[in-house]
């Protein structure tokens, strides 16, 4: 991955969206960046979070792709099924 | 491009099939939950905070909202959000339920009133007071009988009597549930519960559309496995059903003249039967789509999802093809052996490897507690099946379920503090 990309994509998470995501506990990790799509991982309160895609792609994908345009996709590489914290875990509603 | 909100529970099963459906259409998405988002400062035009108990509140919050950020259609995905959806949909003119029909479907005991009043046939009923004496109550039903809270979803609280020691224990026990911290219910639903007749015979969900008031029959799902009591643990979907099409027909008969009799003439509805000598009796109307990750068992015309299907119909686009896809298809909710701390859970490659078998979510998270019916409110996990036959779909379900198990922490089995 291109270095420069890949210090933005850092720099955003850890100015912005690490500190969101703290609230809930949460984490975010940059795993990869390849053509354009940022390949993310998330940790912590978003692991198996029920909202954890709502996170992501409101919030999350739409800050990277708004301050860094080049970035075409951001992919969750997460393995929710693991998360033994989520914050939010589903129910019958 | 069309914007629409979407009412997401914090705590639904259904964010990711929505949000993908919504990807798939090309839609601009609202998010509204009842707990903020982490990210709703950096994204107020994507995310609100809106209280689902608060149906008109939450209205004028949307309106002022949409005067900056119009949107063209609301969807509720679950119980929760019915209302509210229909209180958003009327204030802003948008394609929604009355007011007062999703409020009849969400309050049973409305909802049998006017099943009662259109001569809909349903269990006979009575409401109950939970504040009085359970042993007196007990003098006054026949058995056996059913006892239901008026606002939980998925047989939360609903426990069969078949006498009076075992009503005055079910009485204690649903009380006990409505005091919960995770149950919010409103002031009639925590002081009262329906009482209605048990109803024996095999019952039935049917997954429909209503589009200007006609029914649409999108699934019509058997329940192979008996549900008898106490307590109305759903465990197997099977679709399509195998019961001779005149019974089909006059299921979709029933479910239809149940939807008119609640005022329902548009959006997903879910509904349950039962079937005897007598016919199909309708058990419960919902005025959403189908709980939990059920809907992925589900597949229209090249692949659309029921999700799809909601959202297109929600913003007025045009319907394609509401036609199932030809293959059969199920889902097992795995249901949860006893209570406990989920541990460990083993053999879900085992599971998947089952012919005919498309997936095993487990949805339970490790070291959750998990809680049975009547008390429960979440589910284990899922196991979804595609086959040619029905049957072939039922044997894959339950093998696989054999296959899977559970290492389950009970209070009694952890060791006591030192």
């Amino acid at each position: 991955m291109s270095d420069d990309l890949k210090a933005k994509v850092q720099e955003l998470i850890d100015s912005t969206i690490n500190p969101a995501v703290a609230g809930h506990g949460g984490f975010v990790e940059l795993i990869d960046i390849q053509d354009s799509r940022v390949y993310l991982q998330l940790g912590g309160g978003c692991q198996g979070c029920g909202m954890s895609d709502v996170t992501l792609k409101a919030g999350i994908e739409r800050l990277i792709k708004e301050e860094i345009p080049e970035v075409a996709e951001v992919v969750d590489t997460t393995d929710h099924a693991s998360g033994s914290n989520p914050y939010y875990t589903p129910g019958k509603a | 491009m069309d914007r629409l909100l979407l009412l997401l529970p914090t705590t639904t099963y259904r964010t990711e099939d929505f949000l993908d459906a919504a990807h798939r259409l090309g839609v601009d998405l609202v998010c509204a939950s009842e707990a903020p988002s982490t990210f709703e400062h950096h994204a107020p035009e994507r995310l609100l905070t809106l209280d689902f108990t608060d149906p008109a509140g939450a209205a004028n919050t949307v309106a002022r909202f949409a005067h900056r950020y119009p949107i063209a259609g609301v969807v509720g995905v679950d119980d929760r959000t019915t209302v509210v959806a229909a209180a958003i949909g009327e204030r802003l003119g948008l394609r929604a339920n009355s007011i007062g029909s999703a409020t009849a479907s969400r309050n049973k005991r409305l909802m049998r009133e006017r099943l009662a009043a259109a001569g809909v046939r349903q269990p006979p009923f009575q409401l109950m007071s939970l504040e009085a004496d359970p042993r007196a109550l007990a003098r006054h039903v026949v058995y056996p009988c059913v006892l239901k809270p008026l606002a939980l979803s998925a047989s939360r609280g609903v426990i069969r009597a078949n006498d009076a020691a075992q009503f005055a224990d079910a009485v204690l026990r649903i009380r006990a549930i409505l005091g919960r911290d995770d149950v919010t219910v409103d002031d009639e639903a925590k002081h009262a519960c329906l009482v209605e007749k048990f109803i024996p015979g095999f019952e039935v969900a049917l997954e429909g559309l209503l589009v200007d008031s006609e029914l649409r029959v999108l699934a019509l799902f058997d329940k192979p496995d008996p549900l008898d009591g106490p307590f109305f643990e759903e465990t197997l979907y099977v679709t399509p059903s195998r019961l001779a099409p005149d019974v089909q027909k006059a299921i979709a008969h029933a479910t239809a003249e149940a939807c008119r009799a609640l005022g329902l003439d548009r959006g997903p509805v879910h509904v349950e039967l039962r079937l005897n000598d007598d016919g199909p009796w309708v058990i419960e109307v919902a005025a959403r789509s189908i709980g939990g990750l059920c809907s992925r068992t589900l597949r229209f015309g090249t692949g659309m999802s029921l999700e799809e299907l909601i959202l297109r119909q929600a913003l007025g686009w045009p319907l394609p093809s509401t036609e199932r896809d030809g293959q059969a298809a199920g889902v097992m909710m795995i249901p949860i052996p006893r209570a406990g701390r989920l541990v460990a859970v083993h053999g879900v490659d085992a599971a998947t490897a089952v012919p005919n078998i498309e997936d095993v979510v487990i949805s339970a998270h490790l070291d959750q507690e998990l809680v049975p019916l009547p008390e429960g409110w979440q589910y284990l996990g899922f196991i979804f099946a595609r086959a040619e036959t029905p049957g072939e779909v039922e044997t894959a379900l339950r093998e696989a379920h054999t296959r899977l198990s559970f290492d389950i922490d009970t209070p009694a089995r952890r060791p006591s503090s030192p």
